[in-house]
């Protein structure tokens, strides 16, 4: 970005297959000829990744050299004549993709990839290749299948390093990386590593999204055909705060992959395990029609018209200050409109979020271009929150920035993560040491684009007192940039529905507890836990029973709706209409993939048949 | 399953065409074509037969005179024009056969991934040949008695499965496994016209 600043006063111009083009100087022959519409054949190269030059697929002419060249790492030069296509560049391709083919196996019959999608296929029927002309090797590759949700076979790699660019570059951890010589050379995991036992990969499957073989595979993709046959829906994923664009891919009623859409500015196309293959290659027990506990205590098939018969006798039983209403902060906004219609509904109305995130709701604030910004940093500083284990896109946003661009980063939480390894000050315990915050002071020395990323944990005493302490350090230095704070809430929906009036509750135990309920409603949504991470609260379990009416509307089955006197069935991630606002304020679209399954309803038309 | 049925009903179908040449003697403007069928799952003979009604359009040109899907059997293999083989060689008897067939045509056609790539057959390469007959022959669970055959009659198998082309010369490659009816239509009618079959990414498969 500051290079083209710099640069942006002189263009230059070359000729491409007699075509003007013009362009910026650094760009390479391929980024000018793909900018001018003109195609040259590649299979190592992906636009976001550093130019690799292995597969020599796009190699071109330049006119006075008797040299051809690769055009996705030569430098335009100015003035420079280019051919990209003549019968002596079309018959180095075919030997090139010849050597290739006739190297491993590469018989597209017996391929778990979905055929179709093959960058080496589709290079091999451009080229007419219809023969090898070389002597098939057969070397003997290894295939490893203990990642939880790819798999690697080495006998359809080419090589062309797109995963191990992938996952140094996007995702930041360089897990892959290239092993041995000649032909024994292939792709290894953490230094001769199986997956299973990989202690840096995130299983983000960013390496998988970007393969151009079956070498890199979704074990739940696989044999199940072509992605290039299958109907595209854009939908936003609602695991985190963050709301990456995520596209999915469906046939025949069936989700058969979901990858990230590249034109997210919140993502840009990359996802982590959660949003990538979470949400729909994890078996999870979906609830698809009402249950109503019998009078033997037992959870049983009911209508939608006796749960709601019910419901409403119970409500009606109960006086207004005996009732509320407990909802999942990742339900969308239209879901919030209506909850806040029924606010006169019910005494008490909140939702739940997990331990002191309700203090970042208590004055919701949004974090406008936070991951641009992230991006730009020359310093991050992350307090009580752990963005590798919860916001995969924001760790290796946060890792790139770090390792690529020579940012620093300091830590402030309790938990170990990855991220320690690439962090100036790791802090796992804050001392309020004189000689401490002097270190801390020396390692932003110099920084000018601060950013600082907090989460609920940030909210404890400790945490206040550290963000006192650094704000002192920055404030000590006039002149520089006022940090970027980033608010990094757990639930992804949670700042919208404060904004909306809903009261977030941490503890649920004493708000359960201030007058006795007789109905309460739970909106558990599609909560991959079903929302049965309140009953870890001490009484909150004891609570619940003394509830004579609890009603549960949730997606999936759990220890939650066990306890539930009805349970509703909700729609889940894939069956959503409607908008979530991410932790940047951006408003992303939610859009149904999937027709609903079993008798299942939205949240809000839900409510409206208990409330209204 | 498909390929099965496939095979019963269209083989009834085509025999008239097919056992024509013994009926009736030979037109010498015919073209002479032997086809042969090594290691491969006869699913490259079955798509030559999904050429449907266009096989009477074809028995106006061709004289198919030796072939596992003909119902004359010749002892001795004749000379002819085009030679189409399907599957790749896998034992000391394909290899002979291979290469008589060589000998006595003047055009050599690989149809299909096996004969192309070795495909299919070719994926024991990668295990030494000791290996894949003990766990054919010695573990499998189907086994009753486990004895690797070992009479003299039965053909030697190669240490590796390789494609025509590592044999022989072969002229032309139509890939696919198997090729589709409308791409083996397309080679055979462009050659019977004089002309080099073009590829390009609309008529190739793989797969």
């Amino acid at each position: 970005m500051r290079s083209e600043t710099m640069t942006a006063t002189k263009k230059i111009s070359l000729t491409i297959n007699g075509k003007i083009c013009a362009g910026e100087p650094g760009q390479t022959i391929l980024e000018i000829a793909r900018a001018n519409d003109i195609n040259i054949p590649t299979l190592c190269y992906l636009k976001g990744l550093t130019p690799w030059g292995g597969c020599r697929l796009c190699i071109v002419e330049i006119e006075g050299s008797p040299k051809v060249v690769p055009s996705c790492t030569t430098p335009a030069v100015d003035g420079s004549k280019i051919i990209t296509d003549s019968p002596r560049l079309q018959g180095l391709r075919k030997a090139t993709l010849e050597l290739l083919f006739s190297e491993r196996n590469h018989f597209c019959p017996m391929c778990q990839y979905n055929k179709g999608d093959c960058g080496l296929q589709h290079q091999g029927y451009l080229h007419g290749i219809n023969n090898v002309r070389y002597q098939y090797l057969y070397p003997a590759m290894p295939v490893d299948l203990t990642a939880k949700y790819f798999g690697i076979d080495h006998n359809r790699c080419i090589l062309c390093g797109r995963c191990v660019r992938t996952c140094d570059e996007i995702e930041g951890v360089h897990t892959l990386d290239v092993a041995y010589r000649g032909i024994r050379n292939r792709i290894v995991v953490d230094m001769l590593k199986k997956f299973s036992e990989s202690e840096t990969c995130t299983s983000c499957g960013a390496c998988v999204a970007n393969c151009p073989t079956g070498a890199f595979f979704d074990k739940a993709a696989a044999f199940r055909g072509p992605l290039a046959s299958c109907q595209q829906v854009l939908t936003t994923c609602t695991e985190c705060p963050l709301g990456c664009g995520l596209k999915v891919f469906i046939k025949e009623n069936r989700i058969v992959n979901v990858w990230g859409d590249p034109d997210s500015p919140v993502n840009r196309g990359h996802l982590c395990v959660k949003g990538r293959y979470e949400t729909w290659a994890e078996p999870r027990e979906r609830i698809t029609q009402p249950l109503l506990r019998g009078k033997d205590g037992k959870l049983k098939p009911a209508t939608w018209d006796n749960a709601i018969v019910a419901i409403r006798k119970a409500a009606k039983a109960a006086k207004k200050s005996e009732k509320a209403l407990l909802v999942a902060p990742r339900v969308t906004n239209e879901t919030a409109q209506t909850i806040t219609k029924f606010t006169g509904k019910v005494d008490r109305l909140g939702m739940y979020v997990t331990a002191n995130e309700a203090a970042l709701c208590h004055d919701p604030s949004f974090s406008a271009d936070a991951m641009r910004k992230l991006e730009d940093a020359d310093a991050i500083i992350i307090i009580g929150a752990q963005p590798s284990h919860d916001n995969g896109v924001v760790a290796a946003r946060i890792r790139t920035t770090v390792r690529k661009r020579e940012a620093k980063l300091l830590i402030f939480h309790a938990r170990k993560s990855d991220l320690d390894q690439y962090a100036t000050i790791g802090a796992h315990e804050v001392s309020l040491d004189h000689q401490f915050w002097e270190q801390v002071a020396a390692a932003l020395e110099g920084a000018q684009r601060p950013a600082i990323v907090y989460g609920a944990n940030a909210m404890t005493p400790i945490g206040v007192t550290v963000l006192e302490r650094l704000i002192k350090i920055f404030e000590g230095h006039p002149g520089r940039q006022a940090p970027a704070l980033i608010g990094l809430p757990v639930g992804t929906n949670s700042l919208a529905l404060a904004a909306a009036g809903i009261e977030a509750i941490e503890d649920v135990g004493p708000w359960l507890d201030v007058k006795p309920l007789k109905f309460l409603h739970i909106v558990a949504s599609d909560a991959p836990d079903g929302g049965d991470g309140m009953l870890e609260e001490k009484y909150v379990p004891g609570l619940l029973d003394e509830i004579p009416c609890v009603v549960v509307q949730a997606g999936y089955r759990s220890a939650l709706t066990d306890k539930a006197a009805v349970v509703l069935p909700a729609t889940i991630w894939c069956e959503k209409s409607g908008t979530i606002t991410n932790l940047e304020g951006r408003r992303l679209f939610l859009r149904p993939v999937l027709p609903v399954s079993g008798e299942a309803r939205e949240d809000a038309a839900i409510l409206e048949s208990v409330f209204a | 399953m498909n390929k099965t049925t496939r095979k019963t009903t269209t083989k009834k179908t085509t025999r008239p065409p097919a056992s024509q040449p013994a009926a009736v003697p030979a037109a010498p403007a015919k073209v002479r074509v032997a086809t042969m069928w090594l290691s491969g799952c006869s699913g490259c003979h079955m798509s030559f037969l999904d050429l449907d009604e266009r096989l009477v359009d074809l028995a106006k040109l061709i004289d198919i005179l030796f072939s596992p899907i003909v119902d004359t059997k010749v002892k001795d293999m004749p000379q002819v024009d085009v030679g189409i083989v399907e599957g790749c060689v896998n034992n000391t008897d394909q290899e002979h056969e291979l290469k008589m067939l060589r000998d006595r045509c003047k055009i050599l056609i690989a149809l299909g991934d096996c004969a192309c790539t070795g495909n299919m057959p070719a994926l024991r390469n990668q295990f030494p040949l000791k290996d894949c007959l003990a766990r054919a022959y010695e573990q499998a669970e189907s086994n009753r008695i486990s004895c690797i055959p070992n009479d003299p009659v039965v053909p030697k198998l190669y240490p590796k499965a390789r494609p025509l082309q590592e044999v022989v010369k072969v002229d032309l490659h139509i890939p696919g496994c198997p090729p589709d009816a409308d791409v083996i239509w397309y080679a055979l009618t462009e050659l019977l016209a004089g002309r080099t079959p073009q590829w390009n990414e609309k008529n190739l498969r793989y797969d």
